[in-house]
């Protein structure tokens, strides 16, 4: 017994003395950039195919699109160039021409063609959604893919124009022909085109291409082929590991020689490994005030901030009383002071929202200009608050405020559990309501699915909601005016279900002073860039008065980078904050420490 | 022989109709959890900072491995692919079968569960026997109270200890993570070296965490077994203190023997605390992210391979009960 402890105590001190000689948790290999993948965790089981959404292939990395999006607030159709060197599309977006990086390789040395654009797309069509819809009516779905020539793809828009096509078109994932291409049956093309006509062979041909989605996410490729900086050497449940691609077109801007993506199971996990200093870059983490601070303290450690084209508000169920009255909404508006609730809730990670437009603050400069200062700013001013209340009906009784009858009103602000910043600026609300003489109190989910679901049921009276999600003004505004709030746009249709059905939960009325919200919104689509200001004025003044939402607070990017190992990161406020590191490291952002 | 196979084979029976029935229970329940997982899957991508159109591009595929029919064909489809020894197909890991993922994290379950249990236990069974010897003396009161201690403390607590002393203050071992990706996985020296160092603080959290029940358990156990007489009879006759240790803990043990068994069946239920603090991929943390992704299939198989485990080691603790008691066995076979 004595000689075993001996034994595990040796094996034990051996174990740990190794370790500490080697070093715990530095990334100290020379050449080696450690970073998280801030779409998905790390499932070791998925195969090294991007159309798998848990797929081990990481964007920027090993997996390249045709070109990559610019943080641009207003502009969705700015890019850097990726597989694509270059492109050009007419006025209306109806034809996109892609001409190819002339150089690009393959990680297994075969160059990259047009073909491979081209089964891209196929495979894309087996997915559905955005630009690759089977269905003709679809908006902004494409019509017709052609090679050109090895390095130069056409790829032209349907009948239903939309002016995110082109963004949908470049923001494709290039996979290599010779790898993927046998997943599509070989008279592919042939039933694409038969599915974008009508009758019973349209919607066989249909069946037929969107049957092969299954089989297209399934599939698992033995070893990665990347046209990227990198290709996956190996993964494993905690870490994946890529080396350099040394067929990238542009692999003397690539200065590490690796790239270690570390896995996390939540928050707390990336803090650690940000004050350990174990990461050179981390995309958006929430972060509490004083976990910032310790990260701070890590040697080398900086916070870079820019734009992030996302806001939380307090979206009603105007179904409900008191809440299908824009005097009571506009009352709860005077009376929440949003500069506390932001800096309880989010105060790094987010700004008080100047007023509610729909829009992040960042975007609206530029889509509303000075007109902003125009619209109600919803300043906290109890007395106009209790203005409001009374002319909705409300009593104030006993220090509380009640319903036109005098029963009780009790503000239920519904959360998801596992959203600590969502929790706290609800508690914050709360807070300030009861100040006021509100009964207010917050009612957790235990997670985010069973919230959206009971939230689309239309179980809440009151939730928080994510909102002004830029630069498309179409997907800024069909947060409010969309599905939640009962407007539906099928195969080019846009259709209206009555409040309470099928996701109908904001239950807004159709149309707010005459105009009809939910199709201007859907106007937004195929509008020109002077017909989209002219509609996001309007919606943005109709959604101010009426306040079917409260706009809380506007997100912040705020990412982490540390300077030991490497430099040249981008500054604050850079367009290309929101791509992946790798993304920097095409564009030659990124050098090892002492070389620049 | 005859009395030990029919034993088997009322346990066998009983079992079976065990998972038959967890298993429909299970089923029933996990399809009627409300949540849309294709729309909280959007919805979780968009609140990561991907705009609309791409979250739209990466989950549209995902309705085609949502369970479709009446609740009763999803039920017979389910019952047949168990008995096909198809567990289905995960939505949270598209494309992958269950018992895949299964599989795959239940060797990183085993090694740091059954490590820590087997060190809980064997400590804590050992220090127990002389904390009830002791029990009038500093020692024993030494060892209970740091069983009364580490019992109260819950589990991830220890974990966040343990991680702030070994990897932030005294940074020796790794924090998290299974194995360093730098090494080739194979039986190769470094390989292996690196699994133990990421193993070690796991281990040592469940080893810490568990140790408490099982000292306290054979400390309370051995006291009521020294005041049996047939240790004062062997006291009275002179026995070796080595002799008389076996004769304490070897009847002690018995109704640790029980609970040992039932937390080895446990152990496929993975530690879920302990797991996510160390970002070891292990079944407990599958399982919770297959609630929260609603993956009704991963949910299934990860409830039926619990229940089975369990069922197994109950039916295992029983016949190997019988061994290890003469009493039982005789009892039987009367």
């Amino acid at each position: 017994m004595r000689r075993l402890a001996a034994i595990a105590a040796v094996a034990v001190i051996a174990t740990a003395t190794g370790t500490a000689c080697s070093g715990v948790g530095g990334s100290g290999d020379a050449g080696v950039y450690t970073t998280i993948d801030g779409a998905k965790q790390i499932d070791a089981t998925a195969p090294i195919n991007p159309f798998n959404p848990q797929g081990n292939t990481f964007l920027g990395y090993d997996a390249m699109s045709l070109a990559w999006p610019k943080n641009d607030p207003v502009d969705p159709n700015q890019f850097y160039p990726g597989i694509a060197q270059s492109w050009t599309t007419t006025p209306d977006q109806s034809e996109v021409v892609v001409h190819l990086q002339p150089n690009a390789k393959w990680s297994d040395g075969k160059p990259v063609t047009s073909q491979d654009v081209k089964t891209s797309i196929g495979l894309a069509y087996t997915q559905g959604g955005t630009a690759y819809a089977v269905d003709p009516k679809a908006a902004g779905a494409a019509a017709d893919v052609v090679v050109v020539d090895p390095h130069t793809v056409k790829v032209t828009q349907g009948a239903n124009k939309s002016n995110t096509f082109l963004r949908n078109v470049l923001s494709t994932v290039v996979v290599p022909a010779h790898v993927f291409g046998s997943l599509l049956p070989a008279d592919f093309w042939t039933q694409l085109k038969l599915a974008r006509g009508s009758g019973p062979a349209a919607e066989k041909a249909k069946a037929s291409i969107t049957g092969l989605a299954q089989k297209v996410i399934s599939f698992a490729p033995a070893k990665d082929v990347s046209a990227g900086p990198f290709v996956l050497e190996r993964v494993n449940p905690g870490e994946a590991l890529l080396v350099k691609n040394k067929h990238f077109w542009a692999s003397d801007k690539i200065a590490p020689n690796r790239v270690k993506v570390l896995n996390y199971t939540g928050n707390q996990q990336i803090w650690n490994y940000l004050i350990a200093g174990r990461l050179d870059s981390a995309p958006f983490t929430a972060v509490p005030s004083g976990v910032l601070n310790r990260i701070r303290q890590t040697d080398g450690n900086e916070v870079v901030k820019g734009f992030s084209p996302v806001a939380v508000s307090m979206a009603f169920n105007q179904t409900k009383a008191p809440y299908d009255n824009v005097h009571v909404r506009k009352a709860l508006a005077y009376l929440i002071d949003r500069s506390q609730v932001t800096k309880v809730a989010s105060p790094e990670g987010g700004t008080p929202s100047q007023t509610t437009t729909g829009i992040h603050a960042e975007a609206a400069k530029s889509w509303l200009g000075d007109s902003i200062n125009g619209l109600d700013q919803y300043k906290p001013d109890p007395a106009k608050a209790a203005q409001e209340l009374k002319a909705a009906g409300m009593k104030f009784q006993n220090g509380r405020w009640t319903m036109p009858d005098g029963s009780p009103w009790v503000v239920e602000l519904h959360v998801p559990a596992s959203f600590s910043d969502w929790v706290a600026a609800a508690k914050a609300i709360t807070s300030q309501l009861n100040d006021h003489g509100i009964q207010a109190s917050v009612l957790t989910s235990a997670d985010y699915t069973l919230y959206l679901d009971e939230l689309a049921a239309g179980k809440y009276d009151i939730g928080l909601w994510l909102m002004a999600l830029g630069p498309a003004p179409y997907n800024i505004y069909q947060r409010i005016y969309g599905a939640a709030n009962g407007w539906q746009l099928l195969a080019g249709n846009l259709t209206r279900v009555p409040p309470g059905k099928e996701g109908n939960w904001m239950g807004g009325p159709e149309t707010l002073d005459g105009v009809n919200p939910g199709a201007l919104t859907n106007e937004l689509n195929a509008a020109t860039p002077a017909q989209q200001k002219q509609i996001v004025g309007t919606l943005a003044r109709l959604t101010n008065q009426n306040l079917p939402v409260i706009q809380l607070y506007d997100y912040v990017n705020t990412q982490f980078v540390n300077d030991t190992r490497f430099t040249g990161w981008p500054p604050n406020d850079s367009d290309v904050l929101r791509l992946p590191a790798g993304v920097w490291m095409q564009l030659g952002l990124i050098k090892e420490q002492g070389t620049r | 022989m005859k009395t030990v196979v029919r034993r088997l084979s009322g346990h066998l029976l009983r079992g079976l109709a065990m998972i038959w029935v967890v298993t429909t229970l299970s089923f029933v329940i996990i399809r009627n959890i409300p949540g849309d997982p294709v729309r909280g899957q959007y919805e979780k991508l968009i609140e990561q900072g991907m705009s609309p159109d791409q979250a739209e591009r990466s989950t549209a595929a995902l309705y085609g491995f949502l369970p479709t029919g009446s609740l009763w064909d999803q039920y017979t489809d389910y019952l047949n692919g168990l008995l096909h020894g198809n567990l289905g197909q995960s939505l949270s890991t598209p494309g992958t079968g269950v018992a895949t993922l299964i599989g795959s994290a239940a060797k990183w379950t085993i090694l740091p569960v059954l490590g820590g249990t087997l060190l809980s236990f064997l400590l804590g069974v050992t220090l127990g026997v002389y904390a009830a010897i002791k029990r009038s003396g500093k020692l024993g009161d030494a060892l209970a109270i740091s069983g009364s201690l580490l019992h109260g403390i819950p589990q991830y607590v220890i974990g966040l200890l343990v991680v702030a002393v070994f990897s932030t203050l005294w940074p020796i071992l790794p924090a998290g993570g299974p194995v360093d990706i730098d090494f080739a996985p194979g039986f190769n020296g470094p390989y292996i070296a690196s699994l133990i160092q990421h193993a070690t603080l796991p281990v040592l959290t469940y080893a810490l965490a568990s140790y408490g029940g099982w000292i306290l358990a054979m400390k309370s156990s051995v006291a009521t077994v020294l005041g049996d007489d047939f240790i004062m009879a062997a006291e009275l006759r002179g026995m070796s203190r080595g002799i008389l240790f076996r004769y304490i803990a070897r009847n002690a043990i018995l109704p640790l023997f029980t609970i040992l068994a039932l937390s080895l069946g446990l152990l496929f239920g993975g530690a879920i605390f302990i797991e996510s603090i160390f970002n070891y991929p292990g079944l407990g943390l599958l399982l919770v992210n297959s609630i929260g992704a609603r993956d009704y299939a991963l949910m299934g198989g990860t409830f039926l391979v619990l229940t089975v485990a369990i069922v197994v080691a109950n039916i295992a603790a029983d016949l190997l009960y019988a061994v290890i008691d003469p009493r039982v066995r005789k009892g039987a076979e009367a």
